[in-house]
């Protein structure tokens, strides 16, 4: 039985008022430690070799004149797809281009391509390393967890910190930000290539390197592809996001738009922005299901 | 080709620590309730010899495929010595090889197909017959050469190109019999392949097996959980039960003389026309059941107590020299040649004037076939020629009905027991 003079202390005791963890003084002080420790040593290594993908990139795609780039954008969608993907791009890319929204259009496609290249170089090496070590996984998963989760404004502070203002740290953010399902796909589609086959490819005498890239990446393919189209998704939003630190695009026209309560403009960036995320969902969905084998024709 | 020695396997995460427990006679049950180990194998000893079909039977869970995957190391053996007999290096301790020599080993000496196929889905079926050549680094007009042989060799040259989700189980599994063989490895260990295509298919693919291992000439360990596809397949059987290897023979041997209960029950479903031969079910001129009814010149008249109006008159070398019945001569004609072209469904009334001989080989389905043309016993010879015994219709329904030979007593009372001649291994 509780005591009845004892209920009203402990009810009335608060044990948050014990302690006090001084949590946002000690990210201060760690973030401040990192830009101050790193900030030259990134700005050196890292932020190059991005700019300089993503300026080729940007260059490249701007380089195309229109007309050839929807041709271009049709035989793709053609072949990775069907020919109603290719219509419905064409008519989606024409209706950006008539809202004469092209040029951020062009910049927002730099930007997420960049941030894929990248989200790939790292994530498929590290998604193979995790799919053939338990230990490894253990540990990198809970990073995932945090580099999902976490908001995504989150990641501009210490970005704007590091790398300054512009499209470099937009873009390193939305690296961050896109990576995880590219590592946990890979990961995961490697996984789940049946014992049977990988019995098979042992019992033939294949070595550890044959077996992966012979048996196990191209049965993990599809899966790896539904990943490299998560990231693409994720880095479309983030690249949007990124407008607030000085990233151009698309993402600029809706930022810039909610400034000056201009709602037409915003409109038009994110009309723009919904529409080339189906044409590169639609477009990387199909490279995916044309994994050989897998065929439905009969 | 291939020798195992006590090869014990045991899963759980101490294996060591059973193995004295194993010595000390313990069961398979008592272990896994005291230690909570899984013995998969237990000290199985048994020889291949080049050429040979060596049949593993046994029913899921008795440990065969654990045991099969312990001779190319995909399940490592706790305990035991497996060793294989290469052409060029001679003999070779497989337990003992390391990661290369191992790989090596499975690359160009031993090869697999599998219960479920396991073809590879994204490879057309062409890519999958040569995967063991690819991965051996052989070029690509060469491997491709060997693999539309080797498609050829078993019926689907013209799906080369087309993917493994295509193809019926039956076709899927003739690919993963190319695959197997296009190694040119010696050894091809097969784990249940047939098990899981339909019986019709099964029973084809049994055949042309045979007939692939006729021109190939490869030594084959085969897993099945089923008696009859092991006669059929193995020129040699070891039967398996929780572990064990409880005993190994000719088709013949474990039909007739099945060593336990176990067995017994599995020879009881058996089919026997195909197995049992007739020098086994014979009933020998030399035993008690024949006596001599009269000498005239070179020959020798026996005749069964039982049946005193056919007498067989042997010579000094016991050849069957002539045949009395009711005081005339009868026919002797080879059973081979008379079911030469004979539908044994035919209308026409049996002889009564021809006495058939055959082999001791002569299984109990041709013997059945013969009883079709004569009503008379067929004689049984040995490899010379020299008359061994009689098989007349109680035998014959003896054989299908007991899968036995003759009598116990009758089998003493011969001077060389049948069975004993029976088994040539």
């Amino acid at each position: 039985m509780i005591d009845p003079t004892v209920v009203p202390v402990a009810v009335a005791f608060n044990p948050f008022d014990v302690l006090d963890v001084p949590a946002r003084e000690w990210i201060t002080l760690l973030v401040d430690w990192i830009v101050a420790v790193f900030r030259d040593f990134f700005r050196a290594y890292i932020s190059p070799p991005v700019r300089a993908v993503m300026e080729a990139v940007h260059w490249a795609f701007s380089s195309i004149p229109p007309l050839l780039f929807l041709a271009l954008v049709f035989a793709l969608a053609w072949w990775a797809a069907s020919w109603r993907v290719a219509l419905f791009s064409v008519i989606a890319l024409a209706v950006v281009g008539f809202m004469d929204v092209w040029s951020p259009f062009i910049t927002t496609l730099s930007l997420v391509t960049t941030a894929v290249v990248f989200s790939m170089l790292i994530g498929l090496p590290i998604g193979i390393l995790c799919s053939r070590s338990d230990t490894l996984y253990t540990l990198i998963r809970p990073v995932l967890d945090i580099m999902q989760t976490t908001p995504p404004f989150v990641y501009l502070v210490p970005a704007v910190m590091l790398f300054g203002i512009g499209n470099v740290p937009g873009l390193i953010a939305t690296i961050i930000f896109a990576m995880p399902p590219v590592i946990r796909l890979t990961n995961l589609g490697i996984r789940q290539v049946s014992e049977d086959l990988v019995e098979a490819g042992i019992a033939f005498g294949s070595t550890p390197r044959q077996m992966l890239w012979k048996i196990q990446v191209p049965l993990a393919l599809p899966t790896i592809m539904a990943g490299i189209n998560q990231t693409i998704m994720l880095s479309l939003s983030m690249v949007v996001i990124a407008a607030i630190i000085g990233a151009g695009g698309l993402g600029l026209e809706v930022y810039a738009g909610l400034e000056r309560l201009n709602i037409g403009q915003a409109f038009v960036g994110g009309i723009g922005i919904v529409l080339l995320a189906m044409v590169l969902d639609r477009i990387t969905q199909g490279l995916g299901e044309h994994a050989p084998g897998r065929r439905k024709s009969k | 080709m291939i020798r195992v020695e006590n090869v014990t396997k045991v899963f759980g995460a101490n294996p060591q620590s059973v193995l004295p427990l194993l010595e000390q006679g313990k069961t398979k049950t008592e272990i896994q309730s005291e230690t909570g180990h899984v013995v998969g194998v237990k000290d199985a000893s048994f020889k291949v010899e080049a050429g040979q079909v060596f049949a593993i039977m046994g029913l899921s869970g008795s440990g065969k495929s654990t045991l099969i995957r312990c001779l190319n190391r995909l399940v490592e053996p706790t305990s035991g010595k497996i060793f294989f007999e290469d052409p060029e290096k001679g003999e070779l301790d497989v337990t003992a090889m390391n990661v290369e020599d191992l790989r090596m080993l499975r690359r160009h000496q031993m090869s697999m197909v599998f219960q479920h196929f396991a073809l590879f889905p994204h490879r057309t079926v062409l890519s999958n017959t040569v995967y063991g050549l690819e991965i051996q680094g052989r070029d690509k007009q060469e491997r491709e050469e060997i693999g539309l042989k080797m498609l050829g060799m078993v019926g689907l040259g013209e799906w080369a190109e087309a993917y493994p989700s295509e193809l019926s189980g039956g076709m899927q599994q003739r690919v993963g019999l190319a695959r197997g063989l296009a190694t040119e490895a010696k050894l091809l260990l097969m784990d249940e392949p047939f098990s899981a295509l339909d019986p019709l298919i099964r029973v084809q693919m049994q055949d042309e097996l045979k007939k692939i291992q006729a021109e190939l000439e490869r030594t084959i360990l085969f897993i099945t959980h089923d008696l009859d596809e092991a006669m059929f397949i193995g020129n040699k059987i070891a039967i398996m039960e929780a572990g064990e290897i409880i005993q190994i023979g000719t088709p013949e041997e474990i039909l007739v003389n099945p060593r336990t209960e176990y067995v017994a029950r599995f020879v009881e479903q058996a089919d026997p026309t195909g197995v049992i031969t007739a020098g086994t079910i014979a009933i020998p001129f030399r035993g008690t059941a024949f006596e001599q009814v009269r000498e005239a010149g070179e020959l020798k008249y026996l005749a069964r107590q039982a049946y005193p109006e056919i007498e067989y008159g042997l010579d000094r070398d016991g050849r069957l020299r002539e045949v009395v019945s009711a005081e005339r001569s009868l026919t002797v004609e080879p059973l081979e040649s008379v079911l030469e072209g004979r539908s044994h469904t035919s209308h026409e009334r049996r002889r009564d004037d021809t006495l058939l001989t055959c082999t001791n080989r002569t299984v109990l389905r041709k013997l059945l076939q013969g009883r079709t043309y004569s009503t008379l016993p067929i004689v049984v010879t040995d490899e010379d020629g020299c008359a061994e015994g009689i098989v007349d219709e109680m035998e014959l329904i003896g054989a299908i009905l007991e899968k036995r030979g003759v009598s116990e007593e009758e089998a003493e009372a011969g001077i060389e027991a049948p069975r004993g001649r029976s088994s040539t291994a």
